[in-house]
């Protein structure tokens, strides 16, 4: 059963300058459907509108970024909305409690001055009525299940080493039990071994309170190791869609193919090969398929039209006219 | 003597810095008593490897001759260079070593034409004087990473990706014939489908124009990939030394078991199964004595705690470990 569903989402930044009209087209029709109980894995490259995908699903909208078209269908079973609907007190009723989020850098978020305690404090004083001691109590609770020491709460964030502001920024996104967690790069910023104690501690928190993860990064070895499913992104489009094991084995699209196998590994020496040419700016995308002018497979087809998301097997979706040659008239619903 | 003249070689290299002032004044040791060198007379890709805060880049800064060493010597083709006077040594040793940096949009001023920088460097370095001396010396080094002048001309840094920006940047730091790069993680600005590429330049102009290169990363991935040596460094120390092959495939000290392990591998079959323990203040582990892993070691003896270990030299790899010493 479908938790999240979104359809046709397009968020583009649009700006006025003395008159010039700019147009970035960060995402640009997307359809996803995400399951109960599932982690599921955004990739792409820089630039790819991975970002404003994750912004648009938390109902973050500010100038310049503005929803063209589109909707973002929730269905918690008690509660049902389409967040871009949403009038700005509902929408922060339900941010935290049933959609939180865990950003990059976990220095923008907690409060230099303030120590964690206090942080935790107003967060939670925010969302639900507390008697004082109980507050504590949860807190010292939360922080001991997620394994972290709980002489934190009297630290100020710069006392605090990388990953143990991001473990505490994720302690702080998953205290209310939320029911979809958003996590924006949220090891990227961090060296390789703090970095697998956040992606570890996220599963941890996924196994017991059974939420949806959907975890933005670049990186696909950290994909591997936690997504159920992955879609990749490039140009503001979901070009590839399926289970974690089938997208590293099976690879459809030739830029997933060149993802995939220009991922270097340790113990193998063989030569690697990069895409050619350099991803396209959003603020002026080619015609058609917007890989068209790297892809060494490229029709006179790639050139003006651009390929829907199709199913090509079980789960695995593909906008390629290369894999889904006859089947165009297979329109989604 | 009969001892060959190394082309780079770093001894006892120590480097403090004084954080705060008056009565609140602290000591970092970023690095700490580390020594390597690299041979001559052949070319090779060596990396420091480590994580953030364990004294690589200042290790690089201070080998370029930005920062002074507390102490420790930097002899470059047998030459002091922390002792480098006038204006004619000076030049030479920026010739012959060429720093590539991490970010290329902040290498190039937003507001300068790209090809301006490369005629810069050619002035500046007197490699030409002539208009068409000039151009056939950048054209040169452009030809080196895969770029034609006619694209580089009158365009700004914008107009480029981060791929594009990087290869310039190499070449710019190709103009004055270096025998060694310094590259401070020079893939990790870059977009993942075009960081192979990247590497794979590396590797070529090793071959072909026997450029040394010390690559400075955090990724080992790549570094298994382009480097023929890897130290590894943690708080300040270089724990481990050798070939790549024998370090990130078997791995002697705990730390660099640790960090190997941890390297997210593209692979849903090879996902983490064991749990690590992370350290929550990381100023305690700077100034401890011994040995600065000892906190989170999973081997730790009582000797760790008070002394700091020594090299010990154990099939081809040198590792600073008192699990090693017998």
């Amino acid at each position: 059963m479908s938790v999240l569903k979104v359809k046709d989402l397009k968020s583009y930044y649009i700006s006025e300058v003395f008159g010039i009209k700019r147009t970035v087209r960060a995402v640009d029709g997307v359809y996803m459907e995400i399951n109960r109980d599932e982690v599921f894995g955004i990739a792409g490259e820089s630039g790819c509108g991975k970002s404003t995908l994750i912004k648009t699903l938390l109902g973050m909208i500010k100038p310049p970024l503005t929803i063209v078209d589109g909707e973002i269908y929730y269905d918690f079973g008690d509660k049902k909305f389409n967040i871009l609907s949403l009038n700005p007190d509902e929408s922060r009723k339900i941010r935290w409690e049933y959609i939180s989020y865990i950003p990059q850098s976990s220095m923008s978020v907690l409060n230099p001055v303030r120590r964690i305690r206090d942080t935790f404090k107003s967060f939670l004083g925010a969302h639900k009525k507390f008697e004082k001691d109980e507050l504590e109590g949860l807190v010292k609770e939360h922080l001991s299940a997620l394994g972290l020491p709980t002489e934190v709460l009297n630290a100020y964030p710069h006392q605090l080493s990388g990953g143990m502001r991001q473990r505490v920024t994720i302690a702080l996104a998953s205290i209310l039990k939320p029911k979809v967690i958003l996590a924006d790069e949220p090891s990227t910023a961090l060296d390789v071994v703090v970095q697998r104690g956040v992606i570890q501690l996220l599963r941890n928190i996924q196994e017991e309170q059974k939420n949806i993860i959907i975890i933005v990064t670049h990186d696909m070895g950290i994909h591997a190791n936690i997504c159920d499913r992955i879609a990749i992104m490039y140009a503001g489009k979901i070009i590839e869609e399926a289970r974690t094991d089938e997208i590293f084995k099976h690879p459809l699209h030739p830029y997933t193919t060149y993802l995939i196998g220009s991922l270097p590994k340790i113990g193998d020496k063989s030569y690697r090969v990069s895409a050619p040419g350099s991803p396209p700016p959003l603020s002026n995308l080619p015609n058609g398929c917007s890989f068209h002018p790297r892809c060494p497979y490229v029709m006179e087809k790639c050139k003006k039209e651009f390929p829907s998301l199709l199913n090509v097997e079980d789960e695995h979706r593909v906008a390629c006219f290369l894999v889904n040659k006859e089947d165009d008239n297979g329109a989604r619903d | 003597m009969g001892q060959e003249i190394k082309l780079l070689d770093i001894k006892n290299l120590v480097k403090v810095f004084t954080i705060g002032s008056g009565f609140v004044k602290s000591r970092i040791t970023a690095v700490d008593n580390v020594s390597f060198d690299l041979e001559s007379g052949r070319s090779e890709i060596f990396t420091l490897a480590g994580e953030s805060g364990s004294g690589k880049t200042t290790l690089a800064r201070i080998i370029l001759g930005f920062i002074e060493p507390t102490s420790g010597k930097i002899l470059y083709k047998g030459k002091n260079i922390t002792e480098i006077k006038g204006r004619k040594e000076e030049m030479w040793f920026m010739r012959e070593v060429q720093p590539i940096f991490q970010n290329p949009f902040e290498t190039f001023n937003p507001l300068k034409k790209v090809d301006s920088y490369l005629y810069e460097t050619v002035v500046n370095y007197g490699i030409a004087n002539k208009r068409e001396d000039i151009n056939s010396a950048i054209d040169e080094a452009l030809n080196l990473v895969g770029i034609s002048f006619q694209e580089i001309q009158g365009r700004y840094p914008h107009e480029f990706s981060g791929g594009q920006l990087q290869r310039i940047s190499i070449a710019r730091a190709l103009i004055t014939k270096p025998s060694l790069l310094i590259a401070d993680e020079p893939v990790s600005m870059v977009d993942a489908s075009l960081k192979m590429s990247i590497c794979n330049l590396f590797k070529d102009l090793k071959e072909k124009q026997k450029v040394n290169v010390i690559y400075i990363t955090h990724d080992l991935a790549t570094s298994y990939y382009v480097s023929d040596r890897i130290a590894i460094m943690f708080r300040g120390t270089i724990v481990e030394i050798g070939p790549v092959e024998k370090i990130l495939i078997d791995p002697k000290h705990p730390y660099t078991k640790i960090l190997r392990d941890s390297v997210p591998e593209p692979d849903p079959e090879k996902r983490w199964k064991e749990k690590i323990k992370l350290s929550s203040f990381e100023e305690r582990e700077f100034l401890s004595i011994g040995c600065k892993f000892a906190d989170r070691c999973p081997y730790v003896m009582d000797i760790c705690k008070k002394e700091a270990p020594n090299d010990i030299i154990l099939d081809g790899v040198t590792v600073k470990c008192h699990l090693y010493s017998s």
